[in-house]
């Protein structure tokens, strides 16, 4: 049942029947579980949340239909885009870190510490990007949206270190997978790993979603308001 | 493996929509690789497209947009390596047939596209994946660098000039996949191109606990 597009009147409970990945969806819009078998219309509005933009973010993820970007709402998606960052630096990067922790006996005879110092790089580049994208783009579009006047200056654009950061993950995916140290625990190392590939899923959607419904909403709000 | 998570970019040239939405829904069946679909309906925009992004695989009518020629979307193409596919409606001559890498016939069976597609695909996979070994210079500069010597330093030490450290460099990088010093570091402790007790370790050990 993946690939199909959603309704408001779809039960929520079969959006994520059919793709567990959706709670993470729901839970950076802030809708709790507990929805009993309301629609994904009323869950959100007793939620609080934007449905249309909601919608088009499961479909958009969902599907390689274009999103139509005259629905979404900008606050509601900057909010769910906010939250997206928090989940990776503030929750999965550090629960990563400490499973690698885990899988890996710490010795100064091998290249272990170097394996928890290379994810440390990686993290420190994935906040740094996400920190700038908040202090220049994140900014920009809160301008635009308390409407304090359409600004000229050209947007930010990050697709490139988009893949940037999509590479690095790799790297340090194989670098894991080839050179590990062989008394690695090898259940809780394939936990770690796990974490790491849907890691580097759910990071490319999150930057798919920022290079193709963010900017194009924010030049959509331009164009309304010139 | 390591290419698991790229995504093929295909475009289809296609005016009829019966063919066109066809091809880009079959082609949405394909779960092996991430395949992003692209329609193209003009020839305008194809080329824009293929111009500014690299795309792996275009499935075209040979009759799109007047006549085209595939080594005239080769050329102006932005991946050298990209793969063309004539769609066949009628028997296409073979000489036609020729200039493409291969085509799609409207009565192949899912199956057989897919084959298609897949091994046009992992063609550009291997050879992207392909593992070269590093040579002895090479080496040498590896454990150089791990020991944190700068580009200045090794020249230095090697005799040769700065320029031709920065390019074994890259190609150390581009061999071994590996862009970080650290990550770096580890491929040269494991080969025992280094021994751990020559890194500095407390340096590396700064801020883990």
């Amino acid at each position: 049942m993946k690939n199909r597009t959603y309704t408001s009147s779809d039960k929520m409970l079969a959006l994520i029947s059919n793709d567990y990945r959706h709670l993470h969806v729901l839970s950076r819009f802030g809708i709790p579980l507990g929805f009993h078998d309301q629609t994904i219309e009323e869950v959100c509005r007793n939620a609080g949340v934007d449905c249309d933009t909601f919608l088009t973010m499961v479909n958009f993820i969902n599907t390689d239909e274009k999103p139509e970007i005259s629905k979404l709402s900008l606050s509601a998606l900057l909010h769910y885009l906010k939250q997206s960052h928090s989940y990776f630096l503030d929750f999965y990067l550090p629960s990563i870190r400490r499973k690698l922790l885990e899988a890996i006996t710490m010795k100064d005879t091998d290249v272990s510490f170097l394996i928890i110092k290379l994810f440390d790089e990686y993290v420190d580049g994935v906040r740094e990007h996400m920190e700038e994208e908040e202090q220049h783009l994140f900014s920009y579009v809160e301008a635009l949206i308390d409407n304090q006047g359409v600004r000229t200056d050209n947007l930010p654009v990050y697709s490139k270190h988009h893949e940037e950061v999509g590479s690095k993950l790799r790297e340090l995916k194989n670098i894991i997978i080839r050179y590990c140290p062989a008394d690695s625990s090898a259940n809780l190392l394939n936990a770690a790993l796990y974490d790491i590939f849907r890691c580097e899923e759910e990071l490319g959607s999150h930057c798919r979603i920022e290079d193709h419904l963010l900017l194009p909403a924010i030049q959509w709000q331009k164009m309304k308001m010139a | 493996m390591a290419n698991q998570m790229k995504t093929f970019k295909i475009i289809v040239a296609e005016t009829a929509p019966i063919i066109l939405f066809g091809l880009m829904s079959s082609l949405k069946k394909f779960k092996e690789g991430n395949i992003s679909g692209i329609e193209v309906d003009s020839k305008e925009l194809l080329f824009e497209t293929i111009s500014s992004e690299e795309i792996d695989l275009l499935i075209v009518n040979p009759t799109f947009g007047g006549l085209l020629h595939p080594d005239e979307v080769r050329k102006s193409s932005l991946n050298p390596d990209i793969k063309i596919f004539a769609i066949e409606i009628s028997k296409l001559n073979k000489a036609t047939l020729s200039l493409y890498d291969d085509h799609i016939h409207v009565t192949d069976l899912l199956n057989e596209i897919r084959e298609k597609v897949n091994s046009a695909l992992n063609l550009r996979e291997t050879e992207i994946e392909e593992k070269e070994s590093l040579s002895q210079r090479e080496k040498e500069i590896v454990s150089l660098v791990v020991k944190g010597l700068t580009n200045q330093e090794i020249a230095d030490k090697l005799f040769l000039s700065v320029h031709t450290v920065m390019t074994h460099r890259r190609n150390i990088a581009r061999k071994l996949q590996i862009h970080s010093a650290t990550g770096l570091t580890i491929y040269a402790i494991v080969n025992k191109i280094v021994d751990l007790s020559e890194i500095k370790l407390n340096e590396l050990r700064n801020n883990l606990d």
